[in-house]
C-alpha cells in the first residue's frame, strides 16, 4: 500500500520536480516501475547436472548452458516460480532459491517444463511471496517502454535487481510465443521479468530463436538488441497446468514442407510421418495448406504463426487443396513427439558422376531389399513408381533418385524398372528398408565413378503426370537440395582458366584472416566429384597440422577421391561454438573450387573436435552429411531426422578413454532420431586416434554415404 | 497552472538543440578527453586506448596495460594537438594509471576528487560512455559517445574463476556495450554530466560465453594485499597523490600456491566437467568428521559462495588456510544444513 502512495506521488510531482528536466523524470519512473516488481524477482543457483568431456569441447565456452546464478520471477504466493529452462539445461543437482527480504537460500524442485515456451516452474516452501501483475494481451505496444530485470549479477537479492531497459520491439515473434525487445538480455537476466514502465509485468525473458527449439537456442543472440520474452499473461493461463506437474510440448501435426523457402510460396506438404496425427487425419503428400483453424494462409511463415503457440493436446482445423479439390480436416489432435522421419533404403551404392538417364549400380548390399529383388551390380534403374505416383518416372543421376526417395518413408512399397547389363529390361517391386547404420563389406562390383562429373547431365523426357509436374516446378528453389545442376559448369570454367592446386595447401581464410589447411590428392580429377573430409582437431597440438594427418589420411584421400579441409581453432582449450562459422566459411570457399560430392561432406574430429563436428552438423545440416567422431560424447540432445537433409553418424569410443560411457551414449540418442549411427568401441584405445581396423571402416563409411 | 507553465517551458527548451541536455553534455565531456597511442598492434593486443583530462596541467586518467609499455607514449587533445606523454605511475590493484601529458596547461578537465565525493548511481541512471573504440576518432575528431543505463553495481566475480580482471571491487554493469577494443580508460558520466566512471577492458564471463560490459566507478576504494600487509586503495587517492608524485603503488598480488587448509572431506570422484560436490567420506578425526559432515551431503556453498561442482570447491578450498573457519551450507534430504568447519594443518606429503 505504501509504495503505492509513493508511485504515485512520484509520477504526479515528477514533472514539477525535474523541471527542465524529463530525463530525470523517465529515470526515476522507471526505476520505480523496476522497484515494484523487484520483490518478486528471485534468485536461482545450481550445483553439479549433466557434465561433459573433461577439459570442455564446443559447448564449453560456446553454449556452456546457465552454469552461474539466475533469475526467476514468483508466480504464486505459495512458492511458485517460473524461470527460463537454459538454466536447467544441463540437469543441476541442486536447485535453490533466494527471495528478497527473506534470510538464507530455499531448496527448490522442478514442477514441470513448459518445452513449447522454454520455461521452467520450481517450487520452494514459502508463503506469502509477493506476485507482480500482468500486462493483459491486449494493452502490449511496440514501441512502450520495457526494462529488463534479472539477479545473476550480484549474489545478494536483497539489492536492486540489474536492470536493462529497452523498449517491445514486436509483438508475436517466435511463431506467436515472444514478445520482442532491445532491452539487453543475456544469462544474467534469462528467467527474469520484463517489466513495463507502469510496474506490470509484460514477459518471461527466454533465450529464442524462431529456427531452433531448444532451451539454450537463441542464446547466440544475447545483448544483441533482439531479445524475447513470453508474455506473463500466457505465462499465468497456463501455471495451473503447470502446478499440476504436466510438462507442456508443441504441438504438432507431423509433416514436412516441400522447400524451405517461408514466404514465397505456399504450404505444400513434402512428407506426412506414418502414425503422426495429418496422417490419422488422413493428410497427404502433395497437399497444400490453404487455411488453418479458419485462417487463409499464403505460405509457410503464415502457418506457423497460427501453429506455432500450440500445445500438444490442442486441436487444429487445416484446409488443403489436393488437385481442384478442397479438404477441411478438423479436430486434429497436435501430438508432442512425432516419431521422427526414417529415410527408406533400397540397398545399392550408385555409380557416380554419371551424366546417363537412370542410376547405375554400383553394387548390391547383401541381404538388402534390392538384392531380395534380383537387383545387381551393373544393372541400371531408370524409372522408379513411389506410393502416390500414377506411373513409374524417370530420373537422372543419383540426386534425383535420392530426392524422390526422401519423399517416402522406410517400409513403404517401391516399383523399379531397370536395364540389365545384358541390355535386357527387367522390374523389380521391394519393400523400402531402412537406411542402414553400418557400413557393408564392398562386394565386388563396378567402378565408384563414371568420372563425366562435368558432362552435361541428360534429362529424362517430360512425359510426368499433372501431380508430379506440379512438384517439379518448385524444385530449383529448394535450396537445400544437393547439388545444382549448373554448378558443375561454373566450376568447368573455372578448371579450364586454370588447373587446380593440389597437394598440402596452407590458406588463410580472407574474411576473418584465419588459417586453414586443405589437401587435395594430386590425382585430382575435375570430372570426378571428391567427398569432403573437414579434420576438427583435438584440444592438444596433435592433429592441428595438416602433415600428420595427412600421414594418415593422404593414401585415402588419392584412393577414395577425398579432399581433406583442416581448419585450426584459435583457443588453447578446444573449439569454441561461435567458431562454427568459420569453419563452414572455410567450406563454402573449397566448394566451388573443386567439383566436390555434397553427399559426402563428412565432418571429423576426436575429443573436443568431435564435439564441434556433432555441432557443426547439427547447425549446418545443408551442408553436412556424415559425422565421425572419436572419444567425443554428445552434449546436448540431437535434433530429429530430416527427410532433405541426410545425416549419418560414425561414433568410436575408447574402452579405456574415462569418459566410454558418455561417449557411447551417443549411439542410443541418435537412433532414437532415427540417424543411421555406426558405432565402434575399441577395447584397448583411450584417448589416441583410430586404431587400423576402425579407420578401415571409417574410409569405407565414408565411400558408403551416398547408399540409396 | 504552474505545472503547465512548466512543462510549457520544458518543450520549449527541448526544441532548441543548443540546450538538448545530452548535445550540452557531449561537448562538454569530449573537451575532457584524449586519445592514447602506445604500443601493441598484435595479437588481438591494440595500440590505442581512451584517457580522461584530471589536472588542467595535463595529468590523464587511463586503463592500465601493455598499451602503456612505451617511451613513445602519444596523445590527442580534443582541439587536435599531438602531445608526447610519460607514464606516472600504475595501480594494479585498481587496473588504472595515470599519465602527463607533456607541455599543455589550461586544459578542461574532471575533478576525480569531488566526483568521488558524490553518492554512488543506483542501476537504472540512465549514462553516457565515451570511448575512442576502434580507433575511430584521431586528432580533434570526438569520442564515441553511447547511452544506455546502469544495469548493476556489483563486483565482478573473480573469486568465482569467471571473470579474468585484475580490479577486484564492486563495478557498474553497463547496457549498453562499451567495453570494445581501444575504450578502456572511456569516461562513464551522468545525465547531468558528472564523472560517474573509468571504463573498464574487454571482459568475458566465462560461465556464459557473454561479454561484459564495465566501468570502475569513480568512487572505488577497496582493500587490497600489499605483500604481506591489507591496505586501502581508492581512485581518488591514487589520482591526487599519483598528481603529486606520491602514490605508492601496491604490489602486484602474489599466487598463492598453497593447498589451503585441511578438511578432511573427501569428495565422489570427479569424473565430468560439472560433478556435484556430494560427500563421499570424511577422514576420521579431521575438521569436517568433527563438525558432523556425513557421506551423501552436497555441498551447495561454502562462506555463502555458490559451489557447482567438485572442481569449483577445491579451486575455494584451495585458497583457505590453517585455521581459517569455514561455513558450508550442505543439502541433506529436502533441508539446507549449515556446517562450521575449522581447518587444521595440512600434513606434509610424502
Amino acid at each position: 500500500m505504501r509504495r503505492y502512495v509513493w508511485l504515485g506521488l512520484l509520477l504526479t510531482a515528477s514533472p514539477a520536480l525535474a523541471q527542465p528536466d524529463l530525463d530525470a523524470a523517465n529515470e526515476q519512473w522507471l526505476q520505480a516501475a523496476a522497484g515494484k516488481v523487484a520483490p518478486s524477482v528471485v534468485l536461482i543457483e545450481t550445483t553439479g547436472g549433466r557434465g561433459r568431456a573433461g577439459t570442455g569441447g564446443p559447448t564449453d565456452s560456446g553454449i556452456r548452458k546457465g552454469t552461474g546464478p539466475t533469475t526467476g520471477l514468483v508466480v504464486a504466493a505459495d512458492g511458485y516460480v517460473i524461470t527460463s529452462s537454459f538454466n536447467f539445461a544441463d540437469k543441476p543437482t541442486a536447485i535453490t532459491v533466494s527471495v528478497p527480504g527473506r534470510p538464507g537460500r530455499l531448496v527448490a524442485k522442478v514442477v514441470a517444463i513448459d518445452h513449447s515456451r522454454m520455461l521452467t516452474l520450481l517450487k520452494i516452501e514459502a508463503t506469502g511471496l509477493p506476485v507482480p501483475e500482468a500486462v493483459p494481451p491486449g494493452d502490449v505496444r511496440i514501441g512502450q517502454w520495457a526494462i529488463a530485470l534479472g539477479r545473476a549479477l550480484d549474489p545478494l537479492p536483497d539489492h536492486p535487481p540489474s536492470m536493462s531497459v529497452g523498449i517491445i520491439s514486436a509483438v508475436n515473434r517466435i511463431w506467436g510465443r515472444c514478445l520482442q525487445t532491445d532491452a539487453k538480455v543475456s544469462p544474467v537476466n534469462y528467467g527474469g521479468p520484463l517489466v513495463a514502465a507502469d510496474g506490470r509485468v509484460l514477459g518471461i525473458l527466454v533465450p529464442a530463436s524462431p529456427s531452433g527449439d531448444g532451451e539454450t537456442s537463441g542464446f547466440e543472440w544475447y545483448d544483441s538488441g533482439i531479445s524475447f520474452a513470453v508474455p506473463f499473461h500466457h505465462v499465468l493461463a497456463v501455471l495451473p497446468q503447470l502446478k499440476a506437474g504436466k510438462d507442456l510440448k508443441r504441438g504438432l501435426l507431423g509433416i514436412t514442407p516441400k522447400g524451405s523457402d517461408q514466404f514465397s510460396v505456399a504450404l505444400t506438404v513434402n512428407t506426412v510421418t506414418p502414425e503422426s496425427t495429418a496422417a490419422r487425419g488422413g493428410i497427404k503428400p502433395g497437399d497444400v495448406v490453404i487455411a488453418v483453424d479458419g485462417q487463409p494462409v499464403a505460405n509457410q511463415a503464415q502457418a506457423y504463426h497460427i501453429l506455432g503457440p500450440k500445445y500438444a493436446g490442442d486441436k487444429v482445423a487445416i484446409t488443403v487443396k489436393r488437385g481442384d479439390e478442397e479438404k477441411t480436416f478438423r479436430d486434429l489432435e497436435l501430438m508432442g513427439n512425432v516419431p521422427p522421419y526414417r529415410h527408406p533404403f533400397l540397398g545399392i551404392l550408385p555409380v557416380r558422376d554419371d551424366p546417363e538417364l537412370g542410376v547405375a549400380i554400383r553394387s548390391v548390399y547383401p541381404g538388402s531389399p534390392a538384392e531380395k529383388a534380383g537387383l545387381q551390380a551393373g544393372d541400371r534403374i531408370m524409372k522408379v513408381k513411389l506410393p502416390g505416383m500414377a506411373k513409374a518416372r524417370a530420373f537422372s543421376g543419383r540426386d534425383q533418385l535420392r530426392e524422390m526417395l526422401d519423399t517416402v518413408p522406410a517400409g513403404v512399397e517401391i516399383q523399379l524398372e531397370c536395364t540389365a547389363g545384358d541390355g535386357k529390361s527387367k522390374s523389380a517391386t521391394l519393400t523400402a528398408g531402412l537406411l542402414p547404420d553400418d557400413a557393408p563389406v564392398l562386394v565386388s562390383g563396378g567402378d565408384a565413378t563414371a568420372r563425366k562429373a562435368l558432362a552435361p547431365r541428360k534429362q529424362p523426357a517430360p512425359d510426368l503426370p499433372d501431380l508430379l509436374k506440379g512438384k517439379d516446378k518448385d524444385k530449383g528453389k529448394a535450396k537445400d537440395k544437393a547439388p545444382k545442376k549448373e554448378e558443375p559448369k561454373a566450376e568447368e570454367k573455372k578448371a579450364a582458366a586454370k588447373p587446380p592446386e593440389t597437394g598440402l595447401l596452407q590458406r588463410t581464410s580472407p574474411a576473418r584472416d584465419r588459417e586453414y589447411w586443405m589437401y587435395v590428392p594430386p590425382t585430382y580429377d575435375p570430372n570426378v566429384a571428391h567427398g569432403v573430409v573437414i579434420w576438427l582437431h583435438g584440444s592438444t597440438a596433435v592433429g592441428r597440422e595438416g602433415k600428420d594427418v595427412m600421414e594418415i589420411w593422404g593414401p585415402v584421400c588419392a584412393s577414395n577421391n577425398l579432399i581433406m579441409i583442416g581448419p585450426k581453432s584459435t583457443s588453447a582449450t578446444g573449439w569454441l561454438a561461435s567458431e562454427a562459422e568459420f569453419v563452414i566459411e572455410t567450406l563454402q570457399e573449397v566448394l566451388p573450387q573443386y567439383t566436390v560430392d555434397r553427399q559426402r561432406i563428412v565432418a571429423h574430429g576426436m575429443g573436443t573436435g568431435g564435439q564441434m563436428a556433432y555441432y557443426l552438423a547439427f547447425n549446418s545440416r545443408d551442408l553436412i552429411r556424415g559425422v565421425a567422431t572419436s572419444g567425443a560424447p554428445l552434449a546436448s540432445t540431437p535434433k530429429d531426422n530430416v527427410a532433405g537433409q541426410r545425416l549419418s553418424f560414425f561414433v568410436v569410443a575408447g574402452g579405456k578413454d574415462p569418459l566410454a560411457k558418455d561417449i557411447a551414449g551417443a549411439k542410443p540418442a541418435l537412433t532414437e532420431k532415427r540417424f543411421p549411427v555406426c558405432f565402434r568401441e575399441v577395447p584397448d584405445m583411450g584417448k589416441e586416434y583410430l586404431d587400423r581396423a576402425t579407420f578401415e571402416d571409417l574410409v569405407r563409411w565414408i565411400e558408403t554415404l551416398d547408399r540409396l | 497552472m504552474k505545472i503547465r507553465a512548466t512543462i510549457a517551458l520544458v518543450f520549449l527548451a527541448a526544441a532548441a538543440p543548443a540546450q538538448d541536455r545530452y548535445a550540452t553534455i557531449a561537448q562538454a565531456t569530449n573537451a575532457r578527453m584524449v586519445k592514447v597511442f602506445g604500443s601493441g598492434g598484435f595479437r588481438g593486443v591494440v595500440a590505442y586506448g581512451t584517457g580522461i583530462v584530471v589536472s588542467p596541467d595535463g595529468y590523464v586518467l587511463t586503463a592500465a596495460g601493455s598499451l602503456l609499455d612505451t617511451p613513445e607514449l602519444r596523445v590527442h587533445l580534443p582541439d587536435g594537438r599531438r602531445c608526447s606523454a610519460k607514464l606516472v605511475v600504475i595501480e594494479p590493484a585498481l587496473d588504472a594509471a595515470l599519465i602527463k601529458v607533456e607541455m599543455v596547461e589550461d586544459l578542461p578537465f574532471f575533478d576525480v576528487a569531488a566526483a568521488a565525493a558524490r553518492p554512488l548511481a543506483l542501476p537504472g541512471t540512465w549514462i553516457l560512455g565515451f570511448t575512442n573504440c576502434f580507433e575511430i576518432a584521431t586528432r580533434d575528431e570526438a569520442m564515441s559517445v553511447q547511452r544506455g543505463v546502469i544495469q548493476a553495481y556489483t563486483r565482478l566475480p573473480l573469486q568465482r574463476g569467471i571473470f579474468e580482471a585484475p580490479y577486484t571491487g564492486e563495478v557498474y554493469v553497463l547496457d549498453a556495450v562499451t567495453n570494445n577494443p581501444g575504450a578502456a580508460g572511456g569516461a562513464l558520466v551522468s545525465r547531468s554530466g558528472t564523472l560517474l566512471g573509468l571504463i573498464g577492458k574487454e571482459l568475458r564471463n566465462a560461465a556464459a560465453d557473454t561479454w561484459v560490459n564495465y566501468a570502475v566507478p569513480v568512487q572505488a576504494r577497496i582493500e587490497v594485499r600489499d605483500g604481506e600487509a591489507k591496505r586501502i586503495v581508492s581512485l581518488a587517492e591514487f589520482v591526487s597523490l599519483g598528481m603529486r608524485g606520491q602514490y605508492k603503488p601496491t604490489a602486484k598480488p602474489e599466487k598463492s600456491a598453497g593447498d589451503g587448509g585441511y578438511h578432511g572431506i573427501v569428495l565422489v570422484p570427479n569424473v565430468v566437467e560439472r560433478t556435484p560436490p556430494y560427500v563421499e567420506e570424511t577422514v576420521p578425526g579431521s575438521p569436517a568428521a568433527a563438525a558432523g559432515l556425513r557421506p551423501d551431503d552436497l555441498i551447495v556453498y561454502v562462506d555463502g559462495e555458490p559451489v557447482i561442482s567438485v572442481a569449483a570447491f577445491r579451486a575455494i578450498m584451495s585458497r583457505t588456510h590453517a585455521g581459517q573457519v569455514i561455513k558450508l551450507e550442505v543439502r541433506r534430504g529436502d533441508r539446507l544444513e549449515p556446517v562450521e568447519l575449522k581447518l587444521g594443518e595440512r600434513k606434509p606429503q610424502k
